[in-house]
């Protein structure tokens, strides 16, 4: 210490070398950590998505019995690493997610419950399939009919609002139930009981004339917040 | 005959043992490192320290084994496990000494760290040596749970998605820690690639050091409760005892204590 004390560096040399050091500091840095951190910085900061901005077929309307909800699985393919366009003309290997989509007819609602106590009560008698379904033959359908179907439809992820595990539909209780900590919902995908801090969460959709659900790869949460990409699945 | 042989084995033997001493010293150091004084009650205890770092050592030796075969890919993984499983020769004994001895581990490093807390062993001057060790028992937890979507089956891929989903909840940064873990906004190639540079290359490397670190303060400050240390606390704590009683004594008698003797004599 005394020896450096004989030597005092300048404040001309003193910037220098800071400067120097933060050059060869961010040099050393900056390129390995946006090597790791690449996700983020697409995703989080770019607003990219592995899975294409497409829409995807999930099924025909008349599948959908009166009052169970019925499950479609809808493959999204992820464009990631080696699943990316590009490489395919070499490789076929596409990735896909296969995703779990829960399809029902809404349950008119005859009392609101409150997140965390008490779960929506439904009616359970009343009709929710639109009665043109009945007689329909596949024809393409009309504006009024898309909008009725559309208003109708309980399109759901079936992963857990909680920690992501996929819920099964339990004929006897009439619930959506997660295996892991005992998520409960009900057939509108809304909150009955469990851990989840919020319902199920709900596709973007839309039904076109030839009578297919088709969903994109993303939440919608309603209100101003726009659709949600979905987490990890 | 026999016995001529002999002799010769041990001077052959001691040969060899002085020739590498010279050069390297490894007779010094393996003494150094072998022999530590431990209390004599409760000496067994002491060992799970031991334990804790002869299963790490099974984890690397196994797990460097199984990367022969292993393909951390979304269509090979599995199938490579499997092929381990039912194909290589020994691989179910490899990938179960694996698979066992990490599950081992986390309960021995529990066993260890109970040991470690309720004989005091985190107190000064080994409290840093205690923050390594709960480094070392957070590195461990990391590696199992890493080494989970390498099965790439169903309860791997569940439990992974749990896991990531409780890291999106971080306050903050959880969407960004997500993103980090799988490589994306979906779990896919990219996450089983993290996942497995992450529990072969970055968590082990880090592993090491620390393992070093904790081995080096343990060397220095040596095992708490070391018989000296532990009589002399002891003493300590019974001379406490006993002023204390005198005081009590004193309170309530309303006179100064004089010992028990003394007592018969006056009466």
């Amino acid at each position: 210490m005394a020896e450096l004390q004989k030597d005092p560096i300048t404040r001309k040399d003193f910037l220098g070398f800071g400067v120097l050091g933060a050059i060869v500091g961010a040099i050393l840095t900056i390129p390995p950590a946006a090597f790791v951190l690449g996700p983020i910085i697409d995703i989080d900061a770019r607003g990219q998505s592995d899975v294409p901005d497409d829409w995807f077929e999930v099924g025909s309307i008349s599948d959908i019995p009166e009052r169970e909800p019925q499950v479609f699985e809808v493959n999204f393919p992820v464009e990631q690493v080696y699943g990316q366009k590009e490489s395919q003309v070499v490789s076929d290997s596409e990735f896909a997610v296969p995703n779990a989509i829960w399809v029902s007819w809404k349950a008119p609602i005859l009392e609101r419950g409150r997140q965390g106590s008490l779960g929506d009560i439904l009616d359970e008698e009343s009709p929710r399939r639109p009665a043109f379904l009945d007689e329909w033959n596949g024809e393409p359908l009309t504006q009024e009919q898309i909008g009725e179907v559309t208003e109708n439809l309980n399109v759901l992820s079936s992963s857990c609002a909680h920690l992501g595990c996929p819920v099964r539909w339990t004929e006897g209780k009439r619930l959506f139930l997660c295996p892991c900590h005992g998520g409960l919902y009900d057939i509108n995908g809304g909150w009955f009981g469990g851990p989840p801090p919020r319902g199920l969460y709900r596709y973007t959709y839309e039904v076109r004339e030839d009578g297919n659900i088709y969903v994109k790869h993303e939440f919608d949460v309603g209100g101003a917040q726009g659709p949600q990409a979905p987490y990890v699945i | 005959m026999i016995g001529r042989l002999r002799t010769q084995a041990l001077e052959t033997s001691k040969f060899i043992t002085d020739w590498m001493e010279h050069r390297t010293g490894i007779v010094t150091m393996l003494e150094h490192f072998l022999y530590e004084p431990v209390p004599k009650r409760g000496a067994w205890l002491y060992t799970l320290g031991s334990a804790t770092l002869f299963c790490i050592t099974l984890q690397f030796l196994t797990g460097i084994l199984l990367l022969f075969y292993y393909v951390p890919t979304v269509d090979h993984a599995w199938d490579s496990i499997n092929y381990i499983m039912n194909e290589a020769y020994f691989g179910t004994l490899i990938r179960g000494i694996h698979y066992w001895s990490a599950n081992f581990l986390l309960v021995v490093i529990g066993l260890h760290m109970a040991q470690v807390f309720f004989s005091g062993g985190y107190k000064s001057p080994r409290e840093l040596n205690w923050v390594v060790g709960v480094v070392l028992l957070l590195l461990v937890i990391v590696l199992a749970f890493t080494g989970y979507l390498l099965r790439w089956d169903q309860d791997g891929f569940w439990a992974s998605v749990v896991g990531i989903k409780i890291g999106s909840y971080s306050p903050f940064v959880g969407g960004q820690v997500t993103h980090f873990l799988i490589g994306g906004d979906v779990v896919g190639p990219a996450t089983i690639s993290r996942f497995f540079a992450i529990h072969v290359w970055l968590l082990p490397a880090a592993l090491a050091p620390f393992i070093g670190i904790h081995l080096y303060l343990l060397r220095r400050h040596g095992v708490f409760g070391s018989e000296f240390e532990y009589s002399d606390r002891l003493a300590k704590l019974h001379e406490r005892q006993r002023l204390e009683s005198y005081e009590r004594y004193e309170e309530e008698e309303g006179e100064p204590y004089v010992g028990r003797r003394d007592r018969a004599d006056r009466e």
